[in-house]
C-alpha cells in the first residue's frame, strides 16, 4: 500500500471543516523530493511520514509549523467506535471544572481529545510588553475522552458510561448503561462551517441553483458522448477507420 | 538592338502597372457606389450565434472585481456523479468548459494574489472544481462504455494485460494500436520481450520473495510490539479496538507475551 498522509486524519476531526480530501492532503504533506514524471525514474517520494497532532488542524499553517523540525511520538488508546460528537452534553471528571457539564465544541480524534465550550480553560496574556499590560485570552484546553469526561444521560442529566447497541430497526445507537436509554446524536453533529443543516444552506453567487441541479435532461440514445455532441453541432464524419491490430 | 527594345518593353509594362495601381486608388470611391456581387462563404448559421458572455478580453481570467477584497468567497460543494448522471451530453459538454474556465480563473487569481502578497481566499475551491471535473469524466466514460458493451461486447477503453517481464515480475502492459499484424512487426518483437527463464532470474526471484517476506514479517513484529506497548500503557483498553487497529497480529499470542507479565488487566481479575 502506498503511503498517504490522509490515513492520519480521522473522520470526526475533519467533519466540521467540510473540506475536500485532496485539499487536506495538498496542505498537509511535506514533500522534500519527488522523482520527475519520466519513465526512466521509479515513482518515489521523499516526504515526512510521522506527524504530531495538537489543537491545530492539519490543513492550517500552524500545523505545518508544529511539524517542521521534529515530531514527538504519542501513545493513543485505540477506540473502536467514537462516541463523542459536536453538541453532546458531557460532564468533566478532572481539573478545576470538575463536576461541571458543558457542550462539546470541537473534536481531535487523532489524540482522543475533545474541547468543551467555556470549560477547562487557560488564561493567557498575549502581546504583553513593558508599557502594555497585554490582552487576556481564554483558551479551552483539550480533555481525554477515555478518562476525563463522561457523556450525560438526557433522562436524568447525570453522567453515565455508554454502550453501542443495535435497535430492532438495525440502527446503531448509543445506550446509557445505567438507565438503558438511547442517547441521540445531536443535530449539530451534522452541521459544518458552511451550514448549520444541509437543508438550510443558502446558495451563493457561484453556486448552481437547486432547481437547475435537479433538472433531468438526460435522454438515453444509442450514441457515444462524442457522437451525440457531433450530431448536436451538425458535424458530419464520413471517414471510416481501417482495421487495426491491438498488441 | 533587340535587348534595347526588350528593355523599353519592360519599362512600358512597369508604367502600366503603376498606372493601374493609381487608378485603383483613385477609383475606390467610385467603385464603392456600384454594387459588386460578392461571394458569401457557406458558413453554418451556428457560427453567427454567440453563446458566450460578451467579455472577450483577458479579464475573463480574473475573478469578479467585487470578490477581490473579500476574505472568504463562499461556494458549495463539488458536483457528485449522481447529479451528473441525469444531465444530457450537451449539458455535460457545456459544464466541462464552465469548470475549465473556473479552474483557469482560480489559478490566475492564486498567482495574482501571490504577486501582491495577499492571501488567496478559500484555496479549496480549486480542489472542488478538480473533483467535479473528475466526476464528469467518469460519467462520460460510463456512457461510452455502455455504448461499446452493447455494440461490440467490449469496453472502448485502451486494453491492458498483465505480463511477466524479463525479471520475472508481474507488470501491467498497455496494448498499442498498430497498422500491421503482430507476426510481421519485427521491430516491435525485438523491443518487447515478455517471459523469463534462466538460473539468474530464478535466483533473483527467490531473493526478491525473501525480501518481501522479510518486510511482511518485520511489519508484523513491529505491530505486535506496538500492541504490547499500548497494553502496558493502557492496561484496560478495548481488545476489540486493538484487533481492529492491528488486524495482522494474533492478539492471544500478544497477551501471553513475556513483556506483559506484570500488567494486570481487569478482565484477568474477573
Amino acid at each position: 500500500m502506498r503511503f498517504n498522509v490522509l490515513q492520519f486524519v480521522l473522520p470526526e476531526s475533519k467533519r466540521y471543516a467540510n473540506l475536500p480530501d485532496s485539499f487536506i492532503k495538498r496542505k498537509m504533506e511535506q514533500i522534500y523530493y519527488k522523482t520527475p514524471p519520466h519513465p526512466n525514474y521509479l515513482p518515489k517520494v521523499h516526504q515526512r511520514k510521522k506527524f504530531y497532532f495538537e489543537l491545530a488542524r492539519p490543513w492550517t499553517d500552524t500545523f505545518r509549523f508544529q511539524n517542521q523540525d521534529k515530531s514527538d511520538h504519542v501513545h493513543v488508546e485505540p477506540i473502536k467506535y467514537w462516541s463523542f460528537f459536536r453538541g453532546d452534553r458531557v460532564q468533566i471528571l478532572i481539573g478545576p471544572d470538575k463536576g461541571k457539564q458543558g457542550i462539546v465544541k470541537s473534536i481531535i480524534q487523532e489524540r482522543n481529545w475533545i474541547t468543551v465550550n467555556g470549560l477547562n480553560t487557560k488564561l493567557q496574556l498575549l502581546k504583553k510588553t513593558d508599557k502594555f499590560p497585554g490582552i487576556p485570552f481564554v483558551f479551552e484546553m483539550p480533555l481525554l475522552v477515555t478518562e476525563d469526561v463522561l457523556l450525560v444521560d438526557p433522562f436524568d442529566l447525570k453522567p453515565t458510561k455508554i454502550e453501542w447497541r443495535y435497535t430492532e430497526d438495525g440502527e446503531h445507537v448509543r445506550v446509557s448503561v445505567r438507565t438503558g436509554r438511547i442517547i441521540p446524536i445531536p443535530p449539530s453533529h451534522f452541521s459544518t462551517a458552511d451550514y448549520k443543516n444541509p437543508a438550510l444552506y443558502v446558495e451563493g453567487d457561484k453556486d448552481t441553483t437547486k432547481e437547475e441541479v435537479e433538472k433531468i435532461t438526460f435522454k438515453p440514445a444509442l450514441k457515444t458522448f462524442a457522437m451525440d455532441i457531433m450530431d448536436k453541432m451538425n458535424i458530419k464524419e464520413d471517414r471510416y477507420q481501417k482495421p487495426t491490430y491491438w498488441y | 538592338m533587340a535587348t534595347v527594345i526588350k528593355a523599353f518593353k519592360g519599362l512600358n509594362t512597369v508604367n502600366t502597372v503603376i498606372k493601374s495601381l493609381a487608378n485603383l486608388s483613385l477609383n475606390k470611391s467610385i467603385s464603392s457606389s456600384h454594387f459588386i456581387p460578392q461571394k458569401i462563404l457557406s458558413v453554418h448559421r451556428c457560427a453567427f450565434l454567440h453563446t458566450t458572455s460578451k467579455k472577450y478580453d483577458l479579464m475573463e481570467f480574473f475573478d469578479d472585481p467585487k470578490n477581490w477584497p473579500k476574505d472568504t468567497v463562499k461556494v458549495g460543494r463539488s458536483w457528485s456523479e449522481d447529479e451528473l448522471r441525469i444531465k444530457s451530453n450537451e449539458d455535460l459538454h457545456k459544464l466541462w468548459y464552465v469548470l475549465l474556465k473556473e479552474r483557469n480563473m482560480l489559478l490566475t487569481m492564486e498567482h495574482a494574489c501571490n504577486d501582491e502578497y495577499v492571501i488567496f481566499p478559500n484555496p479549496e475551491r480549486y480542489d472542488k472544481v478538480e473533483e467535479s471535473m473528475k466526476n464528469l469524466e467518469n460519467v462520460v466514460r460510463e456512457r461510452n462504455e455502455a455504448f461499446y458493451f452493447l455494440e461490440t461486447g467490449e469496453s472502448g477503453e485502451r486494453p491492458s494485460v498483465y505480463v511477466n517481464n524479463i525479471l520475472g515480475l508481474k507488470q501491467c502492459y498497455k496494448l498499442c494500436q498498430h497498422i500491421i499484424p503482430k507476426y510481421c512487426n519485427l521491430s516491435w518483437k525485438e523491443k518487447h520481450r515478455f517471459g523469463f527463464n534462466g538460473y539468474a532470474v530464478r535466483k533473483f526471484l527467490r531473493l526478491y520473495r525473501e525480501k518481501l517476506w522479510n518486510i511482511k514479517r518485520k511489519n508484523r513484529n513491529r505491530e505486535s510490539n506496538a500492541a504490547i506497548t499500548l497494553l502496558k500503557k493502557f492496561p484496560d483498553l478495548d481488545i476489540e479496538a486493538l484487533k481492529h487497529k492491528y488486524p495482522s497480529i494474533d492478539i492471544n499470542k500478544v497477551l501471553r507475551h513475556n513483556k506483559l507479565k506484570g500488567v494486570r488487566r481487569k478482565s484477568y481479575i474477573v
